[in-house]
């Protein structure tokens, strides 16, 4: 290690004014200072800064996951009637009391909400700070930017066409599709594990009826809760299908359960909710609705 | 034509302007007046008077030289510390001329605040500290001729060759009234009531123990080798070489001192911003406050100037340039090398400043005396 060079006193003294000197001699002549003149100027932002929100109304699915896990309670569901989209749920936000965690972009099943770089959210007026979901619509932003989350093309079902053909079972590389009974309806449903699948498509083209089609896929951060099913309340009325944004779950019919009639014809038979899992967002909707508790879900509020 | 010989001109001028209208109104008013108009009128004529009002114009005309000169070191300051720390220095007021009015602004802002007094302060002492510190600034800043011409006098100028003009002492009693300053920061520290203040004022007691001897041996020299105690004097001893090169070490050695003197940054001790509040003006606020900052900022201007005067040269210089041009544009630099110097280093600590004083300084100071006996000795000056 080499001594250390001691300074002498005029050392001291000019070797911080020959820092300084070519530090203002730099700042002069080569360029501008390091400031910002914020007012006229604006910071280059990053592009994962988290400031107001922006919401694709085409992307979101109305599913609510980002009102339950926001931690200030300060989104709601809004009602809305679009004429593109019909009668919507989409989520507004209160920024007088957002904390801009950014749970609600990481929670977001489709990534239809981002946080953009804008901050100058300041009011006067308290109420001005409650944006609604109009004022948060942006459909083309979400696609201008990259996003972190990985897509994944994965096979889902549509229960309505399935014929229980056990085709896609057959055809499967993996074993990740297995036919599973259904309980009261006689005959089963392909359920595709999706930690085994390798998206190789060869299901969706060996489906006679076109029920499987690939689709792109948002990975979640989250592990999200899963209904469970009780056939034993269940009535069949189907309002557990209507509230689900998901097209999860699907009411079917159970032969054998018609009741005859006074004049000998035979009724319509009952029906059961059947659940798609692998498209579950986990938002807990159809808990909440089901009124005979024939759905339970660990971690959700009623 | 000399500065006092410009104002008388300029009075007389004026008190017969008015004394036009002022005798003829005295001779159409009614003749119970008696001699009234004629007497006043007569008093007003006279050199006495005109003498008297000529020098408190000699005055004026230095100060507000010296406070737009206040007002531009402020915002060379500022503005210079800016560009070394990377950020724009003042800005917006006085978006066209560089910030250049920001000062002016805090000026204002300064006025209309209240002026607070501690409930257990002295009162005198808190009263007198500002007073004396800006009266003593202000006294040893007129007694600073800025040209040949450009003083403040109270004749014509001498006619006897080998006298020079202005006050026969001007440089004894600059640096009297220079090292007034401390006493007022001990007496406001002391009346403030505070343990900050009464530190500060503490501080700049001890320092100046070991600042003064230095410098004034300093002085000492220059005055050997110009053989004069006014500034004229000395000035005109450095027509053919200053006395900042055969007097090279007494240069650095004064400049040192210079800087503790004003109390700018390396020893700053008595206004440490980081160990004590603000030092001895933490409980001062409003124009109080305002006066002291301005006040340091002029005794920056006058150390300049007395560096410039006693080693640079003063005046001299090329002949196109009026005089007191001249010698302000050395005063500046002078002053933007004090302020590289002052936002480049860090402070020393109070022992520090001791040990530098009294074990590095004096020698060197002495040395310096030395070197100037020997000239003289030998003839060259």
């Amino acid at each position: 290690m080499p001594a250390k060079k001691r300074a002498r006193s005029p050392g001291f003294v000019l070797r911080p004014m020959f820092r300084t000197g070519t530090q203002v001699g730099r700042s002069l002549f080569l360029g501008k200072p390091n400031t910002i003149l914020y007012p006229y100027q604006k910071l280059d932002l990053p592009p994962t800064y988290r400031g107001k929100h922006t919401l694709d109304f085409k992307r979101c699915i109305g599913c609510s996951n980002c009102v339950q896990i926001c931690p200030n309670d300060c989104m709601w569901m809004q009602k809305l009637e679009d004429p593109e989209l019909g009668k919507i749920e989409r989520p507004g936000i209160d920024m007088g009391r957002c904390l801009f965690c950014g749970f609600c972009v990481e929670v977001c099943p489709t990534v239809a909400i981002h946080e953009t770089v804008e901050f100058e959210l300041a009011d006067r007026d308290r109420s001005k700070l409650v944006f609604s979901p109009l004022d948060l619509r942006d459909d083309k932003y979400a696609d201008k930017v990259v996003e972190e989350r990985l897509k994944r093309k994965l096979p889902l079902l549509d229960l309505s066409k399935c014929t229980s053909c056990e085709k896609c079972a057959g055809e499967c590389p993996e074993m990740s599709v297995a036919m599973m009974p259904m309980e009261g309806v006689g005959r089963s449903k392909p359920e595709i594990n999706l930690a085994k699948c390798t998206s190789c498509e060869k299901c969706a083209f060996a489906c006679p009826e076109k029920a499987i089609v690939m689709e792109d896929v948002y990975e979640s951060y989250f592990e999200m809760p899963e209904p469970k099913f009780l056939l034993m309340n269940c009535t069949g009325c189907g309002a557990c299908a209507k509230a689900c944004p998901a097209d999860v779950i699907y009411m079917v019919e159970m032969p054998g359960t018609e009741k005859t009639l006074k004049d000998g014809k035979k009724g319509k038979p009952k029906k059961r909710a059947v659940f798609v899992l692998e498209k579950c967002v986990g938002c807990g909707k159809c808990y909440r609705t089901c009124k005979f508790s024939a759905i339970e879900m660990a971690g959700v509020r009623k | 034509m000399n500065l006092f010989q410009f104002c008388y001109g300029l009075i007389h001028w004026l008190v017969d302007l008015i004394n036009n209208i002022w005798y003829w109104l005295g001779d159409h008013l009614p003749w119970w007046f008696g001699n009234f108009f004629t007497d006043v009128g007569d008093f007003a004529r006279s050199h006495a008077h005109i003498a008297v009002m000529a020098i408190l114009l000699e005055v004026l005309i230095i100060i507000i030289i010296a406070l737009i000169n206040v007002l531009n070191f402020i915002w060379l300051d500022r503005k210079f510390m800016g560009r070394m720390f990377d950020f724009y220095g003042p800005y917006y007021v006085g978006y066209r001329i560089g910030g250049w009015l920001q000062n002016l602004a805090d000026g204002i802002k300064l006025f209309v605040k209240e002026i607070i007094t501690p409930a257990k302060a002295d009162r005198i002492g808190f009263f007198l500290g500002p007073v004396i510190f800006v009266g003593s600034s202000f006294a040893a800043l007129v007694t600073i001729p800025l040209g040949w011409d450009f003083y403040i006098g109270t004749n014509s100028g001498p006619t006897v060759p080998g006298v020079y003009p202005g006050v026969p002492a001007s440089l004894l009693i600059a640096f009297m009234f220079f090292a007034i300053a401390p006493f007022s920061i001990l007496i406001s520290g002391w009346s403030s009531n505070n343990k900050y203040t009464l530190i500060g004022g503490m501080r700049s007691a001890a320092q100046m123990m070991s600042y003064e001897i230095p410098m004034l041996l300093c002085v000492a020299s220059v005055v050997l080798l110009a053989g004069s105690f006014s500034f004229h004097g000395v000035v005109a001893a450095q027509h053919d070489i200053w006395f900042a090169i055969p007097l090279f070490i007494g240069f650095i050695v004064f400049m040192v001192c210079l800087v503790a003197e004003v109390e700018i940054q390396p020893f700053d001790l008595p206004e440490a911003e980081a160990e004590l509040v603000e030092g001895w003006t933490t409980e001062y606020c409003g124009m109080r406050f305002g006066l002291f900052m301005m006040t340091s900022y002029l005794r920056g201007y006058i150390g300049g100037a007395l560096a410039v005067a006693l080693f640079l040269g003063g005046w001299q210089g090329p002949g196109f340039i009026p005089d007191p041009i001249w010698f302000l544009t050395k005063a500046y630099i002078v002053f933007i090398i004090v302020e590289w110097m002052r936002w480049s280093v860090p402070r020393v600590r109070v022992d520090q400043i001791l040990n530098i004083g009294w074990k590095r300084l004096l020698p060197l100071a002495m040395l310096n005396l030395l070197v100037a006996a020997t000239l003289k000795v030998w003839g060259v000056f």
